[in-house]
């Protein structure tokens, strides 16, 4: 009967899934790191940690586990929330954090940068390689982002001229995706053998080729943006009951609209830059999220984050404890251990909550 | 209160324009009623006024301000909209109707809010319904919290397109004394489009015909009379006399 007390109740129910779920992702984090393909055992991993290990198991946890795990969380958070909001504003269950072709055109920049201009030269750089062979390693996650923020200013910018009609952008980001897909092919037509192996290899979604500069760099955008749409949830929650309705309560549409996309996707290119493709955690999280618990962006957007962690942390230490000495890619896993939860979800008999 | 003056719009530039000089003029609190056949631009009228669409050409203001010079949250605090096609997400009843101060709160909002909201639950007798998820209620519970929405708006004006369209007799009832309760209480003008001519009769003050995108006849009840209405909607009526209060038939046969 009093709304106040059970308002708190609801509001504290909420505290109480969003907590559990950070410390299931510190927790997680945590025990990924003894979790790899260099066969070494709890005892090694600990004393690497606490660098009273051998050298070499210091620096394989300290420069390769630590930036992965790290690089799981952050992309994780960054593509599930960008996937939710490109929902919302779009008001289609199928956008995802690639709908304005973003991941498409940072494929075809990486591809140039290994194809055309470096001849097979793959590293984007990690903390074990030595940096000093010729070119710059972070030149192919450069040409990604470049390519990918050149795609979505300039699908961004074509939309405003149809003043943001969801269809219109669905459908832009569709036609100039399969424009950067079909030059991709044509520039792998032309490679040599060396080059087209070392391009496949880069699509391939990999968080091993994180950096704790790379990571700093994610975690600063993907950061901002996540407190941005934070920010916006009410305004976000208010576009849930359509364009027209959001407008007469004071909602600025085609600008919040244009404001989501464009952080949404920045977001994306970094990451798919510096990790490659990393598809399905941006369709996923957010669904199985609204699934159970509703479409209250205050809930949905820290919710969707942290299943994001969850499911590319999961994804990438099965990853690399099943790839018998090296890592799978990632991007795979997501899909492999992703689909049937999300095929469970979405056919469970729980009907109470709508998509 | 709201005057609208000459206004014309169109689709498209090549278009036919759907309105041709639309003229409106609604004192505050009173209850106007928007009539016509479909197609004759009745949402069209309404979206002008909400500012989901702009007109051509023509002024609507609105207290003596054009509307079009106020920004959106501003014109949010004083006309509200009641759509045909009422959407909510997946969200509590108490959160739907909280949605509507967003004009006000923006980001965060705060303790007025919340009581606002509490206040409008309980004159509407929606108390119990607070904590349900509106996708659960039915068609008529959900018009409820659609006008509790746009009560939490605090208008001058509220907008009902269509308010009975999906609704059976007994909710039609419901929401159309509602409203009625309500614009009367907190002195709120009503402009509200509705099929049923005798509802309409029931429900308003003041009546606006529309037709081929003008206004061909305004006035109060006596406008109800047998040529308007055939000259409106191409049908024949015969207006009976039942306990004193006039009442619209049709006549069958001259429908075939």
């Amino acid at each position: 009967m009093d709304t106040a007390a059970l308002l708190k109740k609801k509001n504290r129910k909420n505290n109480i899934v969003i907590t559990g779920m950070a410390l299931t992702v510190v927790v997680l984090a945590f025990g990924c790191l003894f979790a790899g393909s260099s066969r070494m055992s709890f005892r090694d991993c600990l004393d690497a940690l606490l660098r009273t290990g051998t050298a070499a198991n210091v620096r394989i946890l300290w420069n390769i586990r630590v930036p992965r795990v790290l690089a799981a969380v952050i992309a994780g958070a960054g593509l599930a929330v960008s996937g939710l909001v490109m929902q919302t504003v779009l008001n289609n269950p199928m956008a995802s954090p690639s709908t304005l072709g973003v991941s498409n055109a940072a494929v075809f920049g990486a591809n140039l940068s290994i194809i055309v201009f470096a001849g097979g030269f793959l590293s984007t750089g990690n903390n074990l390689s030595n940096l000093t062979v010729g070119a710059n390693p972070y030149a192919t996650g450069a040409m990604a982002f470049a390519f990918a923020a050149v795609s979505t200013l300039l699908i961004l910018g074509l939309c405003t001229v149809r003043s943001f009609s969801p269809n219109v952008v669905v459908l832009a980001g569709m036609a100039i995706g399969a424009v950067w897909t079909a030059a991709t092919t044509i520039l792998q037509f032309y490679a040599t053998d060396v080059g087209i192996s070392a391009a496949v290899v880069w699509n391939f979604g990999d968080l091993g080729r994180a950096t704790y500069r790379t990571d700093a760099i994610m975690a600063g955008i993907t950061g901002v943006g996540i407190l941005f749409f934070l920010l916006i949830s009410w305004r976000l929650n208010a576009l849930l009951s359509g364009e027209a309705a959001a407008k007469t309560m004071g909602i600025r549409v085609e600008w919040l609209r244009f404001l989501v996309m464009l952080t949404a996707s920045v977001i994306t290119a970094v990451c798919v830059s510096f990790l490659g493709v990393i598809g399905f955690v941006g369709i996923i999280c957010p669904h199985v999220t609204k699934r159970l618990l509703g479409q209250d962006h205050r809930v949905t957007i820290p919710v969707t984050a942290l299943s994001g962690s969850i499911l590319l942390l999961a994804a990438d230490t099965f990853a690399r404890s099943m790839g018998g000495g090296s890592a799978l890619p990632v991007g795979a896993i997501t899909s492999l251990l992703g689909a049937p939860f999300f095929l469970s979800i979405i056919f469970s008999r729980k009907e109470n909550r709508r998509c | 209160m709201l005057s609208v003056e000459h206004v014309t719009f169109r689709y498209s530039r090549q278009g036919p324009d759907v309105l041709r000089g639309v003229n409106l003029e609604l004192k505050p609190g009173e209850i106007g009623i928007l009539l016509g056949r479909n197609g004759s631009g009745k949402t069209t009228l309404f979206q002008n006024i909400l500012g989901i669409l702009n007109p051509r050409s023509g002024s609507i203001r609105f207290e003596g301000e054009d509307l079009r010079k106020l920004s959106r949250a501003q014109r949010a605090r004083r006309i509200a909209y009641v759509p045909q096609d009422i959407r909510f997400g997946a969200l509590s009843v108490f959160d739907s109707v909280l949605m509507g101060r967003v004009a006000y709160f923006g980001m965060k909002a705060g303790r007025e809010d919340y009581l606002a909201v509490e206040r409008i639950l309980r004159d509407m007798g929606l108390e119990a319904f607070a904590q349900r998820n509106v996708e659960e209620l039915s068609g008529g519970e959900r018009q409820k919290i659609a006008v509790a929405r746009a009560m939490a708006q605090e208008p001058k004006l509220m907008v009902f397109d269509e308010p009975t369209g999906n609704l059976d007799i007994a909710n039609e009832q419901q929401i159309i004394t509602e409203a009625k309760r309500l614009a009367r209480e907190k002195n709120i003008a009503i402009l509200s489009s509705l099929h049923d001519l005798n509802r309409a009769m029931e429900f308003g003050d003041r009546f606006f015909f529309l037709k081929d995108g003008v206004v061909k006849y305004t006035g109060g009840k006596e406008c109800f009379r047998e040529d308007v209405l055939r000259d409106i909607f191409d049908i024949n009526v015969k207006i009976a006399q039942v306990d004193g209060q006039p009442v619209i038939l049709q006549k069958q046969e001259e429908m075939l």
